[in-house]
């Protein structure tokens, strides 16, 4: 990839630990095993007290990639991060979405809460300059949070390590939304969640989690506005 | 009034290879009328010189490139340079080169710029003169001044050694008497006038300035004409001497020629850069910023392209300003080689302070650095790449939206004006609604669809002719996907329109 060459920016000096091994400690690519008493509470909140709860920093990790692997859309995928993108943009923060499947709709995103000026919607021809985009998004220390849907061509292992490393240096949220035969391949992604449907709830089977448990399932309600049966019309 | 008098004597050479690399050696000359008209360095130390034959001037210098004369950039050069210059003052004026029949240029293009206005901002004379040579030696304009009280004197200073000897230590400008000294002092062939009536000077042998004031005036005009006392007059100052003031268009231009055009795109990045700089100094002092630089690659007879280059905001910071650049240029294939490059900047827009306020603050400066994001990704993905949204107040679920400018970022408090119906709305809206298949009253998309509630009645634009009624619900897929679909009441046909994503 073109471009430039993701450098290690030294984090904001309220959490530089003085040691070089608390340093490392700190890194959310780091796997420890006992890290859950250390770090009692380093993830954003996810909005859903029933998914943070099984989450190693209770919420989506920070700075670091997290992979939803879905097929079937429609099924609340884009409703489990609105509860964090309106938080974020809210504070101020950006929110980019890189080819997302349809027109996001602004009425529903302002019913959840995303102020709509803080969101950018990018549409780059091709893959190699969808990953320079996001690269250079998620390094960019000004994006609260970026969403990318994979297209048709998979992107390499090291790609996916760039976009890992680029979301710790721009300390940014990275969520990445690729169909669920990436399961069986390797990734560099702090976690992985795998989203299905289970009826009219949103089954989440959390695949991957550094630093923390993985395994776990977890059934998330969904909208009972949405899911409300009226009278059969028809 | 404090005139100064920039003369620009390798105008002509100037036009045609400013572009090239300082270390650029070949031997190259300018010419006219096969007569060479200008040489530069290499050529001139090869004894090519202007007023030579081209057949005597490629006898001296084998590998000589010669290059036509071209007037028409001439031109616009001294245009570029005349707004350049009008940057340090308000009183411009530029004049074209004047050839006589036969003739070397009798006269150089030059600049006339007022600048008794201008002296206290850039911290006195000697400060000014300097920073107007350093700026001209970097655009690569060879150059000399003069300064006097009026245009006129100033021009005939100029080529007086004596003066430019002076000038190059002043530091304030003398009194009248000593400008009228120096003037009477000056060989009479410095007069601003034709070869013919110099001649006829020296036939009469008036070889100083002097000896010609102290002839009456009535005897002057016999011989020489109204015209000259005219002049004589304007010289000393005893008449006042208008000068064409200069407009600047509201708009920056400049262009670079090429002799051999460039055939990558990686070769155009020098001379950009060297446009970016002048655009950046000049826009600097006029307070102006643009919010876009059009690159205008030219390929001669094959016709041109644009590579608009997009800003959302004030910045005069050539580094970055190059950046954007190059990040476009990358994507350009060049159809043809380029011959000349331009940069364009149309709507120049005054810098308002409260625009440069916003960066000292903190929440400023994340600002800036997310304008700086931006910029990057449109060069490099284009503009239509990005976008944002904003809701827009329509019955229509399909206009209830529109794209925004991804400048919409820039208004930072702005709330949202218009609130959203309150019925619950699907994330993601289809581009343009999807038939749903029917069979046997059941529907069919992906599976069975049903319809857990509804409907919805949107009935919208009735007074005109494209009514759109429809009955909209919430319906599940087979695999528990949600899917916002409505039943055209003119067709009864079923579409999908959105997923509760």
């Amino acid at each position: 990839m073109p471009g430039q060459q993701a450098s290690s920016k030294p984090r904001s000096p309220g959490q530089e630990p003085p040691q070089p091994l608390q340093q490392l400690l700190t890194r959310p690519d780091i796997w420890q095993l006992a890290s859950g008493q250390r770090h009692p509470r380093s993830g954003i909140s996810t909005g859903y007290r029933g998914l943070d709860a099984l989450l190693a920093g209770h919420g989506w990790p920070h700075a670091a990639s997290t992979e939803l692997l879905v097929d079937k859309a429609g099924i609340g995928e884009m409703s489990l991060l609105l509860p964090t993108l309106a938080e974020l943009t809210r504070q101020g923060r950006m929110v980019i979405l890189i080819n997302p499947p349809h027109i996001p709709y602004a009425p529903a995103l302002v019913q959840a809460g995303v102020q709509l000026e803080k969101l950018l919607i990018l549409h780059p021809r091709g893959q190699r300059d969808q990953l320079w985009a996001a690269e250079q998004s998620l390094q960019s220390g000004v994006c609260g949070a970026l969403i990318q849907w994979q297209n048709r061509e998979t992107p390499a292992d090291k790609d996916l390590r760039r976009l890992q490393v680029a979301a710790r240096d721009g300390d940014c949220l990275h969520f990445h939304f690729r169909p669920g035969s990436c399961a069986q391949t390797p990734s560099p992604a702090a976690l992985r969640l795998q989203l299905k449907s289970d009826g009219e709830q949103l089954a989440l089977h959390l695949f991957k989690q550094l630093s923390g448990r993985s395994g776990q399932r977890v059934h998330l309600a969904r909208n009972p506005d949405l899911v409300r049966r009226d009278q059969p019309l028809h | 009034m404090l005139w100064l008098c920039i003369q620009l004597p390798k105008l002509p050479l100037e036009a045609l290879t400013r572009a090239h690399r300082a270390s650029d050696g070949a031997a190259v000359a300018v010419a006219q009328n096969s007569l060479v008209i200008e040489a530069n360095q290499t050529a001139a130390a090869q004894n090519v010189e202007p007023g030579l034959s081209i057949a005597t001037a490629c006898a001296y210098c084998t590998d000589l490139q010669l290059l036509e004369r071209d007037p028409q950039r001439e031109e616009q050069l001294l245009q570029q340079l005349a707004q350049w210059a009008y940057s340090f003052t308000p009183v411009v004026s530029p004049r074209s080169a004047e050839r006589e029949q036969n003739q070397p240029d009798s006269n150089f293009a030059c600049l006339y710029l007022e600048i008794s206005g201008s002296l206290k901002a850039h911290h006195g004379l000697a400060s000014l003169l300097q920073q107007l040579g350093k700026e001209l030696r970097k655009m690569r304009i060879h150059h000399f001044m003069g300064l006097g009280h009026s245009p006129s004197a100033a021009h005939l200073l100029s080529q007086l050694p004596e003066h430019r000897q002076w000038l190059a230590e002043a530091r304030t400008a003398p009194t009248p008497q000593q400008w009228r000294q120096w003037i009477s002092f000056a060989p009479s062939k410095l007069l601003d006038c034709n070869h013919k009536a110099i001649a006829k000077l020296y036939a009469c042998g008036i070889k100083r300035v002097s000896q010609l004031l102290a002839i009456p005036l009535s005897e002057v005009g016999g011989r020489f004409g109204r015209g000259f006392i005219d002049y004589l007059a304007r010289l000393n100052g005893t008449r006042p001497d208008p000068v064409p003031s200069f407009e600047p268009p509201a708009e920056f231009h400049s262009e670079l020629f090429f002799p051999s055009p460039l055939d990558n795109s990686e070769q155009l990045l020098f001379p950009a850069g060297r446009l970016v700089r002048e655009l950046c100094r000049q826009l600097q002092r006029r307070q102006l910023y643009s919010q876009q630089l059009c690159w205008v690659l030219d390929y001669g007879s094959r016709g041109h392209q644009q590579v608009p280059v997009e800003i959302s905001r004030p910045l005069l910071d050539p580094q970055r300003l190059i950046a954007l650049t190059k990040l476009q240029f990358e994507r350009v294939e060049l159809k043809e080689p380029v011959q000349t490059l331009t940069l364009k900047c149309q709507q120049l827009r005054p810098i308002e302070s409260h625009s440069l306020r916003e960066d000292f603050f903190d929440e400023g400066s994340k600002l800036h650095e997310s304008y700086q994001l931006i910029d990057k990704l449109k060069a490099r993905l284009g503009h239509q790449a990005l976008s944002g949204v904003t809701l827009k107040e329509s019955y229509l679920p399909e206009q209830a939206w529109q794209s925004a400018d991804s400048l919409t970022l820039q208004s930072k408090a702005r709330g949202h004006q218009l609130t959203p119906v309150n019925a619950p709305r699907p994330n993601w809206l289809l581009p343009r609604p999807d038939r749903i298949q029917q069979r046997d009253h059941k529907l069919f998309y992906d599976g069975e669809l049903q319809l857990l509630q509804g409907p919805e009645r949107i009935d919208g634009y009735w007074w005109q002719h494209h009514r759109h009624a429809r009955d909209y619900y919430i319906a599940r897929g087979a695999h528990g996907s949600l899917y916002w679909v409505f039943q055209d009441l003119a067709s009864e046909d079923w579409y999908l329109h959105g997923v509760y994503s």
